[in-house]
């Protein structure tokens, strides 16, 4: 089995050629594989929030916003040029059904909203999404070819 | 004044959360114990300062599955009670009350999850009054909510809820004891830093 390696919360890695990169239980974060498969170059970045906030943050990749924009420079500061990249995304769960009336939870759907709305304006097109429901996803893009699978709890996994 | 940051707390803060802990797991083993009708204490609070894979890996593994009773706190104390259940509290509950064990997750019907989330509710419950008796400040629950599903995805919640103001979060862990036995099980509570700003003002320690 290709070498896993591993995303962790609010970060992002690369790889080119081989390897499977791997971020686990996404719950109303998003998880953003990007792919140029002419140099078969492939990033994952694990983002929790939809666009930095007044907190002087040194991390980018937790949020949409600054997560994707450092991301996609760094796949073109390795070789990477932006219209033949691909995207798939995952993520993007209400994890809690809160009754009464509390807004929490709400944030995976806008998460979403967000992500795509950035890589609209980048002009990445989006070419497999499994986003939303109740539902956390471990998801996978093994960098050999641009696939990308998703694992959940009960559920069939899911190949994009 | 007050703290930015949950690593700014001084040791003597840290103690007075503890405190504060403390008695909120003890009026939550007695709570438990009516349920259960069995001998259950609670062991003395950890409080945790911890990034986020850290805080994952301090409960579980990331993909592990879990069950979870949340409850908001609002008023004047904002934050999470968490209350994660692993299988062998889940088949201590079931067996005490609905006679029954099960082997996995999946096989949790209806019925059963609401029972655990009105248990979860009821330890989280008397764990806030008592916290709220203690200090004097008013505390509003929501209504509980479960979910069975990865502990990742769970703890994400928390992280995203204070995910503008901090990068870590603050766990204040208590376990579990029945019939001597350590139950796999943490009962979360994770204060905004406001919050915890007014409880220390409040209790004249700043």
């Amino acid at each position: 089995m290709a070498k896993q390696i591993i995303v962790g919360i609010a970060d992002m890695k690369m790889a080119r050629q081989q390897g499977v990169l791997i971020t686990y239980a996404l719950g109303s974060c998003i998880g953003i594989a990007l792919y140029d498969p002419m140099i078969k170059l492939g990033t994952l970045v694990h983002i929790m929030l939809p666009e930095l906030g007044t907190m002087a943050d040194k991390n980018p990749y937790k949020y949409a916003d600054t997560g994707l924009r450092e991301t996609i420079r760094k796949m073109t500061a390795f070789g990477g040029v932006k219209n033949r990249m691909r995207a798939k995304i995952a993520g993007g769960a209400r994890m809690f059904e809160m009754k009464g009336g509390h807004d929490l939870g709400n944030i995976g759907e806008r998460n979403a909203m967000n992500v795509k709305k950035i890589l609209r304006e980048q002009g990445i097109r989006i070419v497999g999404e499994d986003t939303g429901a109740n539902y956390a996803r471990t998801m996978s893009m093994d960098v050999s070819d641009g696939k990308v699978t998703i694992k959940t709890f009960g559920r069939p996994e899911i190949t994009m | 004044m007050g703290i930015e940051k949950y690593e700014d707390m001084s040791a003597l803060e840290m103690d007075v959360i503890k405190e504060i802990g403390s008695i909120g797991t003890g009026n939550a083993a007695t709570a438990l114990s009516q349920v259960l009708k069995k001998r259950t204490k609670m062991s003395l609070p950890d409080v945790y300062i911890l990034g986020y894979n850290e805080a994952i890996e301090m409960v579980g593994t990331p993909e592990e599955i879990v069950a979870a009773v949340l409850v908001k706190m609002s008023g004047e104390i904002n934050g999470i009670m968490l209350f994660v259940l692993k299988m062998d509290f889940i088949n201590a509950v079931l067996s005490s009350v609905l006679s029954k064990k099960i082997e996995d997750y999946m096989d949790l019907t209806e019925l059963e999850k609401s029972a655990l989330e009105e248990i979860g509710n009821i330890i989280i419950s008397s764990y806030v009054n008592a916290m709220s008796g203690l200090t004097g400040v008013r505390i509003n629950l929501s209504i509980p909510s479960i979910a069975i599903n990865m502990l990742g995805g769970i703890l994400s919640v928390p992280m995203v809820e204070f995910g503008y103001v901090t990068d870590k979060l603050m766990m204040i862990n208590g376990k579990f004891i029945v019939d001597d036995k350590v139950l796999n099980s943490n009962l979360l509570m994770m204060p905004d830093i406001e919050s915890l700003n007014y409880l220390m003002h409040k209790l004249g320690v700043d």
